[in-house]
């Protein structure tokens, strides 16, 4: 049972230490979120017109971007800190 | 300064005033007595004038210097304020532009939201809480012209045309912030009537900041081409280029696991990517050469020869301060056993490039294919390099406004790819010819992303495509391709039992295809 007990705490340690990007999000302060706003902006066109044209914040609901980035994070091997650039920069256009 | 000038030439005039009253008291009081005196004192004075002169010479010099001194740091302040001034103005006009920049950007986001986010998902979000349900996909209805002008092989030829379309819906599921699950369909009506296939089926877990495990079904992270340029609406073209079409050079897909993850080595802007990947290995049509490649499979059969693994780097050189666009190189390289201790081994470099309104990307890879029974080891090689230009800023002169308007979407495009092989299996060919009505064959016929050109079954393939795309949106386009085939004579075709025939006469075929694709 003590076994158990400890397996599972170290597993919800190592599910904790995940790197998601909507974690982060919940601490930051308005000048946190203004600062990734304009470096999502500035790597918008560059990065997000690399493989197709550029896809603009106002086709998706923030939520619908949650999962598109997580995607196209995947695809790009995007760097985690642009992705959450980015992901801000798309969810201020809705 | 002034002051000083002042003061100086204020104390010449009163020495200059004393020492005239002076000499003038001194020659009263001597009177004309002492001749020999004055004289005396009459060339010191001559002497002392000279020296004033010299003096006055000396400070007028000086003073020319002082007022070229004086002149000069005017000169230095106003180039420091005009200097000032520009700057203040290049700073309000950085700001004006970055101002405009960001407009033209809403604008552009606001004109070109031509889908608004689906309700169903919408709806369907509400009911997740934060978990995303998203779909997304493509579909397009495309009609191609192909011009057979020649037999290959013996086999039968005609010109063709015909309406396809298809449909890729994708499902994206977002149950937590790190896991993520892809799942695409393709749904089609080609040449073969209707079908249903899965294409992409994955997990995606964000391990951590440097680690994504991706497991499942999923696009070959070979090279660019079939991860990320294959889509409907990605695709510039219609057509793959050769190296990715029906001769293909890597397996399209693979069943397995990938490990992948991207950081930043330098400033901003320069990235360095990696993708590791194992899986059900490489599959043939025949243990012939020229074989066609095929999907992973998951017959356990097949996987007796051991696991395939591949790897690819990539690397974006270019800071984004730099302003030149953005630039990647990649190498890729893909191994595994195909038949028993054959192995299957395939390198590859790829490049693209993107600044503004041009676009250029390009491949290259070859592949060996160790043979059983002694035959020589199968090798291929295959290219392509293309570019595209928006016409965004091009105005036409005399023309309406209206004009320019349909200008500005369009994006011509060129492109070039090959394909170099020892030989071609018929059986692959045969399996791509149709049959029409009455049961006559109709020759190689074309598909969704095929034109059905015979002369893509000649060992030496070559095309030029020439592209015009209108773009409506950024993910809605209407696509015109024209492929000139110019295959090079050559090679052999083999059939399943290993007998060869020499290629002969390669047809010179011409294929004109137009599509309307969505990106949802
Ligand atoms: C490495 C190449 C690559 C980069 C970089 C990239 N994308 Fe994509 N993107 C793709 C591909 C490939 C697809 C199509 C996926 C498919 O259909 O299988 C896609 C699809 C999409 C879609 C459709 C929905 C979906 O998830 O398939 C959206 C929206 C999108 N991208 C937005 C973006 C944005 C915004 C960025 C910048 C952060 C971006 N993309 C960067 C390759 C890329």
């Amino acid at each position: 049972m003590k076994k158990q007990v400890a397996a599972f705490l170290l597993m919800t340690a190592t599910l904790g230490s995940v790197g998601g990007l909507a974690r982060a999000d919940q601490q930051m302060t308005p000048a946190e979120h203004r600062r990734l706003f304009l470096k999502g902006a500035e790597l918008w066109p560059v990065y997000c017109n690399q493989c197709h044209n550029a896809r603009p914040p106002s086709e998706k609901a923030p939520v619908e971007w949650n999962a598109i980035i997580m995607h196209m994070r995947t695809l790009g091997n995007i760097p985690p800190d642009d992705a959450q650039a980015l992901l801000e920069y798309l969810k201020s256009g809705h | 300064m002034r002051t000083i000038r002042f003061l100086v030439i204020t104390g010449m005039i009163m020495s200059l005033a004393i020492f005239t009253e002076a000499s003038r008291v001194l020659a009263q009081d001597l009177g004309a007595s002492d001749a020999a005196t004055l004289k005396e004192i009459q060339r010191e004075m001559r002497e002392m004038r000279a020296e004033r002169k010299r003096d006055r010479e000396l400070i007028q010099k000086l003073e020319a210097k002082v007022d070229g001194l004086e002149k000069g740091s005017a000169k230095t302040q106003a180039t420091t304020e005009q200097l000032k001034t520009t700057d203040e103005k290049l700073q309000a006009t950085t700001a004006a532009l970055q101002q405009t920049t960001a407009q033209v950007k809403t604008l552009q986001a606001k004109v070109d939201q031509p889908i608004p986010a689906p309700d169903f998902s919408e709806a369907f979000n509400r009911y997740l809480g934060s978990h995303t349900f998203e779909i997304t996909g493509a579909a397009a209805g495309n009609f191609i012209y192909d011009q057979q002008s020649g037999a290959l092989n013996d086999l039968h030829h005609a010109s063709q045309n015909s309406f396809f379309f298809d449909w890729e819906p994708m499902i994206l599921y977002r149950p937590a912030d790190w896991i993520l699950f892809e799942g695409v369909f393709d749904a089609g009506f080609g040449s073969t009537g209707t079908g249903m296939d899965l294409s992409i089926a994955d997990f995606q877990l964000f391990l951590n900041k440097y680690m994504t495990l991706v497991a499942g079904l999923y696009d070959q992270p070979f090279g660019d081409w079939y991860e990320n340029q294959s889509p409907m609406w990605v695709n510039r073209f219609i057509t793959a280029p050769l190296p990715f079409g029906n001769e293909a050079i890597v397996p399209p897909s693979e069943l397995g696991l990938q490990l992948r993850g991207g950081m930043q080595w330098g400033t901003l802007g320069q990235d360095f990517d990696y993708t590791v990947w194992g899986g059900n290995g490489p599959n043939f049509s025949e243990a012939v050469p020229g074989a066609a490649l095929s999907g992973p499979t998951s017959a356990a059969s097949a996987q007796s020869n051991g696991k395939s693994i591949g790897a690819r780097l990539r690397i974006y050189p270019l800071p984004l301060e730099w302003e030149m666009g953005r630039l990647e190189l990649g190498a890729s390289t893909y191994n595994g056993k195909w038949m028993n201790g054959n192995w299957f081994n395939s390198w590859g470099v790829d490049f693209n490039y993107f600044k503004d309104n041009l676009q250029a990307r390009g491949e290259w890879i070859e592949s060996y294919r160790q043979m059983p029974n002694g035959v020589p080891t199968d090798h291929r090689e295959g290219w392509y390099v293309q570019a595209g230009y928006f016409l965004n800023d091009v105005n036409a002169p005399f023309v309406p406004r209206q004009v320019n308007d349909y200008i500005h979407r369009l994006e011509p495009l060129i492109r070039y790819s090959g394909v170099n092989q020892h030989a071609v299996a018929t059986d692959d060919i045969v399996a791509a010819t149709g049959v029409g009505l009455g049961g006559t064959q109709i020759g190689l016929v074309p598909d969704f992303g095929i034109n059905g050109s015979p002369a893509l079954y000649a060992p030496h393939s070559r095309e030029v495509a020439l592209g015009l795309d209108y773009w409506i949106a950024p993910s809605i386009v209407w696509q015109n391709e024209f492929d000139i085939e110019l295959p090079h004579a050559g090679g052999v075709f083999v059939s399943s039992t290993g007998a060869q025939t020499p290629a002969g006469a390669i047809p010179n075929d011409r294929a004109f295809l137009s599509q309307f694709t969505i990106g949802f």
